[in-house]
């Protein structure tokens, strides 16, 4: 068994010219947590996920304070939102590179690679590195789990 | 011969110096190898060995530098500075003039008794989590607190190395900084916070958006082991009641921290590699290579020729000469480390005093210029780095030009005030 058979094969992607606002609107209009950013050709160049958005909103200080139990109030910080200048920027400035996996990769191999990369989410190419499908971890974990239950 | 062991011990110390101001390698690396060289060379020429080496490390300081690294690792992962600051975050009731006073006072304080570096490591994070949580800018405590953490750090022996080596150098107690550094050390302060509250006006007036955030912060929280904050608070102030005593005890500081480490460590039984790993073993071996380095200066010659040029200075006032001092050497700690001078010119002054100057009042301008004149600018002095390498990660960097801005006149306003009141003191002489 591949990821192929187990990846969605309907992929929401964007291009890296797309701006932070539009990609948000994405996320929300879609309710996904990863968007590929591809090329002309249709080939992933990068990755945005919703968590390198909300960490525009985060406040400095939970990189500094490793324990913020005592702090029951986020007060001020509650209520920011990032400037329209930040907004406004394109995707290509905030992109991660991109950790793709072959349509014949296996199911494990995919699996470890999510794990150890610690991915949600993980695009899928054609031999020609086009952008055909996206798995998460519980289309892979299914899969997995569910050769069980056929008892191969 | 002997010119020639002056100009290569010379180059080989001055090379070293060169290097480490320039942040290409790394200092504790450049010193130990200037060290060993400095032992290689001299052997060869016959003006320096290993056991002059080794009598010429201070092993005073070390100890006591050692001493209080490993209580203050001891009490860093308790959240007791946590604490301290959530305590006046409180006491502000979120009005920025009073968290700014509250929150300077804490880490002056706390800086007169612990190392600055550890200080504001510890005071800095949680100033931006109550910056952010009222809504403004965390730049002007953050500035504050480095620059009162430079200027608190002078008025006690255990405040800052430089004390720590003058003291041990000089045979200076304890009580001698509270007598004849503290009260000019708290007009400086006086003065610091004045000028920093002015010069942060318009920043300290803005109303900040959600000031009543703070009073749900739970300090009982931050404690994660209150019982070992118990502990070695109480080791900590037994401690300071020694520091009071120890030259009428005849002992010196360096036992008085060591045992104190010692009694917290049976007491608290922490994981002893963790407590270890915290202290900072590369200062520790950078101050320990600068006293061999220096120690082969003073063999090869070099500081008695510096210390004839400064006796060309006769005909100068001897309180002339202090205030002289205190400017030269905040200039140098201004833009450079301050141990490397203060380690280089102890030497000096002693040497001055082996030609019957009184020297006691030169190692109070050597401590005044030494600390004061780290605030000058964002690289003069470890706390000022930890800052501006902090803000460099939030979203309001603290820039060199406005270190400037603010840090440059509160150090020669400091130096300022040191230079007056030594003047009134030492006019006599």
């Amino acid at each position: 068994m591949n990821v192929t058979t187990c990846m969605k094969r309907h992929v929401v992607s964007i291009t890296p010219g797309t701006t932070i606002h539009e990609a948000a609107a994405i996320f929300v209009k879609k309710h996904i947590g990863l968007l590929p950013v591809v090329d002309e050709d249709n080939k992933p160049i990068g990755v945005i996920g919703m968590r390198d958005l909300l960490k525009l909103e985060l406040p400095d200080f939970v990189n500094f304070v490793v324990d913020v139990d005592f702090v029951h109030d986020f007060g001020a910080v509650e209520d920011t939102r990032p400037p329209a200048k930040t907004l406004n920027k394109t995707i290509k400035s905030l992109m991660r590179p991109v950790i793709t996996v072959d349509e014949d990769c296996g199911l494990l191999r995919a699996y470890a690679l999510m794990l150890q990369q610690n991915l949600h989410d993980i695009p899928v190419v054609s031999k020609d590195g086009k952008l055909i499908g996206i798995a998460s971890r519980v289309d892979v974990g299914v899969a997995i789990l569910s050769t069980w239950a056929k008892g191969e | 011969m002997p010119i020639l062991a002056i100009i290569i011990s010379s180059v080989i110390f001055f090379g070293s110096l060169i290097l480490i101001f320039s942040e290409k390698i790394n200092r504790s690396i450049v010193a130990i190898a200037g060290s060993v060289l400095m032992i290689g060379v001299g052997k060869i020429m016959g003006f320096y060995s290993e056991e002059a080496a080794i009598e010429a490390i201070d092993f005073n300081t070390l100890g006591l530098l050692m001493g209080m690294m490993i209580l203050v690792a001891m009490l860093e992962p308790t959240g007791f500075f946590e604490y301290l600051a959530v305590l006046a975050a409180r006491a502000s009731q979120g009005k920025p003039i009073r968290l700014f006073l509250l929150l300077g006072g804490i880490t002056t304080v706390l800086s007169m008794f612990l190392d600055n570096v550890t200080t504001i490591v510890l005071i800095a994070p949680v100033t931006i989590l109550i910056s952010e949580i009222i809504g403004v800018s965390a730049l002007p405590y953050l500035v504050a607190e480095a620059l009162l953490s430079n200027t608190g750090g002078v008025a006690t022996l255990v405040g800052d190395p430089p004390n720590v080596l003058i003291a041990s150098a000089a045979g200076l107690s304890f009580n001698d900084f509270l007598v004849y550094s503290m009260p000019i050390v708290l007009v400086a302060l006086a003065g610091a916070t004045f000028l920093l509250q002015a010069l942060f006006k318009k920043e300290l007036s803005k109303r900040p958006r959600r000031s009543k955030a703070v009073m749900k912060l739970n300090p009982a929280e931050t404690l994660n082991h209150p019982e070992n904050a118990r502990r070695v608070l109480i080791v900590l102030g037994g401690a300071t009641l020694f520091f009071f005593v120890h030259h009428f005890l005849h002992i010196e500081p360096s036992f008085v921290a060591l045992s104190a480490a010692s009694v917290a460590l049976i007491w608290v039984q922490p994981d002893i590699h963790e407590i270890l790993k915290k202290v900072e073993w590369s200062i520790l071996l950078f101050f320990g290579s600068l006293f061999v380095m220096v120690g082969g200066l003073e063999h090869s010659g070099v500081l008695e020729i510096v210390v004839t040029l400064f006796q060309n200075a006769d005909g100068m006032s001897p309180v002339l000469f202090g205030i002289l001092m205190i400017w030269i050497v905040a200039a140098l700690s201004a833009v450079v480390d301050n141990v490397p001078i203060t380690i280089a010119l102890i030497p000096v002054i002693k040497g001055l005093g082996e030609t019957g100057m009184d020297i006691s009042p030169l190692w109070w301008a050597l401590a005044f210029g030494a600390g004061f004149g780290g605030s000058g600018t964002i690289i003069g002095s470890s706390a000022n780095i930890i800052v501006a390498t902090l803000s460099e990660k939030t979203r309001t960097p603290i820039t060199s030009a406005l270190w400037l801005k603010r840090g440059l006149p509160v150090m020669l306003v400091t130096c300022a005030i040191a230079s007056i009141l030594y003047a009134l003191v030492y006019r006599w002489l």
